[in-house]
């Protein structure tokens, strides 16, 4: 071979390639740069769906950290790893059935429901298709077309994780128990998935809801995935196929291009909006195109155009009635979970959409699994990025350090899966606007839970605190007891659900063996999700203060028969002695009365 | 470029990018913020590092090669230069690519890369295929 030639053939040989290289990128990069399609505004709402896959291309370490959430198992086909559920043969027998829970003939995970002691006659039997939910309890879905084709429908029966046990869905919603034998109520939370669950367990769901009652339901992806945050990214993954693209927009000038939602980037008002489509009730403008098309909110835009949050007063069309109101406290706070926007839109912190949002304390990727919470503003560091320790110093009120901001400022006042919760909407404590009410738990007692609402309110002043002056005189009940221990006995089905849940926190600072005695008397609660609160409540106590109960508790079933329930309760008084109330009958009465008054159904 | 210069600065490109890695190294020890939590600069400086040292071995390896095949000096001037600069070039194109990086991409920079890489390629094509009689006109 001979490489003799022109003059310049040598550069022309070693340094050509990468000029023309250089000249093309150039020119690549220019067009690239011109080019409208590239950096111009993407209509997104009619973009593709493309699923967390194609997410993960690019993004490796968002989708790992997603892929660690609760929010990706949302909802799962009913196999494998997603099945907490054993389904080999466990039985559970509540309000006169049994159900029966195991595998078909090739694995398929299955659930049968039949009249105790009437094993021949079936009211329900189905296949799982799907599982809802798998941090606090797993629900579980079935193809059935009961009322229309193509329906789905939940289950009443659910895995409660933590317990390790099956549950009945009357008991976590709170809601009378009953008739026994009653198909009707055993029913009761057979629910619809195609209009119901579908929305916040899924990404991008259109239910297809057609007018001859059938469904022809169709989920962007299953579960909560990038693109119920993110909205469809159809487009944005079809501009950045060109990588001149993707590299030019490392600048950060041209990065944000709106071809994609980013939460982060957002206000804490439009970043908000995207975890209230879910976690905030909402009416939808339209239900007719909800129902056919979904809910039409598209991360980034005002949630406000296809829906309003409900709120304690919220009417539904030309009707005078509030049908929300007993979601929420006299105040207007929230008492039930999935109202945690509402709160926050109610706290001044949150300043009108300028202030504290949703991202200030939660992360969907930079994050622990449960609750969410950011690492980088652990304990009060949201707190103290405005309030800081020159306005308020770490141990004001005569609370020390430990006592996080939260524990009063963010009470449990709230009920949902199966639990009390922290309250969202961040106030100031003020028993003294309560006391003579006793409609409404408050943060000081639900700590303090031997106490009343006026030591409460007399403590604000000693201790420097802020708080109005009571507006009222003490109730008679007042003299009775604490205020924890008279909604435990005579508040709505919420007090006293929450009563339980304060009596069982390890922060409160009262003697265990009184707690415990005082939680045996919610053991007979009319209301199963109150008697499940106790017995859990009670097992907490016992597990930190009374192993040798541990055994006594446990014989405790929420939902067995009355007549057992009460042989195991008696067992518990022998050992823990009477209730406060024993020989106080026409306290106890007036206090059941009380109760009885107060019937709550708060169900889906 | 003569050949001792090219030998020089070859050796100078290897133990620059092999200090580098002394750098990389350290902060990963120290854990230092920008680097263990930023996984797409950390790939990319890692990529500069070991590119800019292999090469700079390369370069070592491409000027050994041009004496022992007694290149023609006219080839052999150019072929240490490209050789030179696309090594440096790459190794550079990929730590400034890192350290300037968008959200899913490394940054503009990393367009250095490949060009750099086309001319290492020539230079090792070259050395490969030209041979001492290839004597150009305008040098001989």
């Amino acid at each position: 071979m001979t490489m003799a030639g022109r003059p310049r053939a040598a550069a022309l040989v070693l340094f050509g390639p990468a000029a023309l290289f250089a000249v093309a990128a150039m020119c690549v990069a220019l067009w690239t740069l011109a080019d409208d399609e590239a950096w111009g505004p993407v209509e997104r709402r009619e973009a593709a769906v493309v699923q967390s896959d194609t997410c993960a291309r690019c993004h490796p370490q968002e989708h790992a950290s997603w892929h660690r959430t609760y929010h990706r198992t949302m909802t799962q086909l009913a196999e494998g790893d997603a099945l907490l559920a054993p389904f080999a043969g466990e039985q559970l027998d509540y309000l006169g059935f049994r159900a029966t829970m195991d595998r078909g003939p090739e694995g398929q995970p299955r659930v049968r429901i039949e009249p105790l002691g009437e094993p021949e006659q079936e009211v329900f039997a189905a296949d799982i298709a799907m599982t809802v939910g798998s941090h606090r309890y797993q629900q579980y879905l079935a193809r059935i077309d009961r009322e229309g084709a193509g329906e789905v429908w939940r289950l009443p029966l659910a895995w409660h994780v933590s317990e390790g046990r099956w549950i009945h869905l009357n008991g976590a919603f709170l809601e009378p128990e009953g008739n026994l034998g009653s198909e009707e109520d055993y029913l009761r939370h057979l629910s619809r998935w195609n209009d119901n669950c579908v929305f916040c367990h899924n990404t991008e769901p259109r239910p297809g809801a057609d007018a001859d009652g059938s469904f022809s339901t169709q989920v962007g992806e299953i579960g909560i995935a990038c693109e119920a945050c993110h909205g469809p990214a159809g487009a944005h993954v079809e501009r950045h196929a060109n990588p001149l693209r993707r590299i030019l927009a490392a600048d950060s000038a041209l990065e944000q291009d709106g071809s994609i939602a980013d939460p982060s980037e957002m206000g804490a008002d439009r970043s908000s909006e995207v975890c209230g489509r879910c976690h905030g009730n909402r009416i939808a403008r339209d239900l007719g195109a909800v129902l056919r098309d979904g809910d039409g909110f598209l991360p980034g835009e005002e949630l406000a155009r296809v829906s309003r949050p409900i709120f304690a007063d919220s009417v539904l069309g030309e009707s005078a009635e509030a049908p929300f109101a007993e979601r929420f406290w006299p105040d207007g706070t929230p008492r039930l979970s999935a109202y945690e926007y509402q709160g926050l839109l109610l706290s001044a912190c949150h300043a009108g959409g300028e202030g504290l949002g949703c991202g200030s304390c939660h992360s969907m990727h930079e994050s622990e699994p449960s609750m969410q919470l950011r690492r980088d503003v652990r304990g009060d560091a949201t707190c103290r990025s405005c309030h800081d320790e020159g306005s308020i110093p770490p141990a004001h009120g005569g609370h020390s350090e430990a006592v996080p901001c939260a524990a009063c400022h963010m009470p449990r006042v709230t009920y949902g899966l199966v639990q009390g919760m922290i309250s969202h909407r961040i106030t100031s404590p003020d028993p003294a606007a309560l006391v003579g009410l006793d409609d409404q738990p408050d943060a000081c007692t639900q700590c303090h839970v031997d106490r009343s609402r006026s030591w409460a309110a007399e403590g604000m002043a000693a201790l420097g605190l802020r708080g109005g002056q009571a507006v009222a005189s003490p109730s008679v009940e007042e003299s009775w007891g604490s205020r924890v221990l008279l909604d435990l006995y005579g508040g709505d089905p919420l007090q006293r659900v929450l009563a339980a849940d304060a009596l069982a926190q390890r922060s409160t600072p009262v003697d265990a063996e009184l707690r415990m005695r005082w939680l045996l008397g919610a053991l007979e609660d009319e209301y199963p999700a109150v008697r499940f609160a106790a017995a859990r409540g009670l097992a907490q106590v016992a597990n930190d203060a009374a192993p040798g109960l541990i055994a006594k508790v446990g014989a405790y079933d929420f939902l067995a028969p009355v007549d057992v329930r009460l042989g195991a309760v008696d067992a518990l008084r022998e050992v823990l002695g009477e209730d406060p109330f024993a020989g106080q009958e026409e306290r106890r009465r007036s206090l059941l009365e009380h109760q009885e008054r107060q019937l709550l159904w708060i169900g889906e | 470029m003569s050949a001792d210069r090219h030998l020089r600065l070859s050796i100078a490109l290897v133990a620059i990018f092999l200090a580098m890695g002394l750098w990389l190294e350290a902060m990963y020890g120290l854990r230092a913020e920008g680097w263990v939590d930023d996984p797409l600069r950390r790939e990319f400086l890692r990529l500069g590092h070991a590119h800019g040292a292999l090469l700079g071995l390369v370069n070592v390896a491409l000027g050994w090669g041009c004496e022992r095949l007694a290149t023609p000096a006219a080839w052999a001037t150019k072929i240490r230069l490209a050789a030179w600069v696309g090594a440096s070039l790459v190794g550079v194109g990929f730590v400034a690519g890192g350290l300037l990086h968008g959200p899913t991409d490394p940054g503009l920079p990393i367009l250095a890369v490949p060009a750099g890489a086309l001319m290492v390629l020539t230079s090792s094509v070259a050395v490969a295929l030209v041979r001492p009689s290839d004597i150009l006109p305008s040098s001989g």
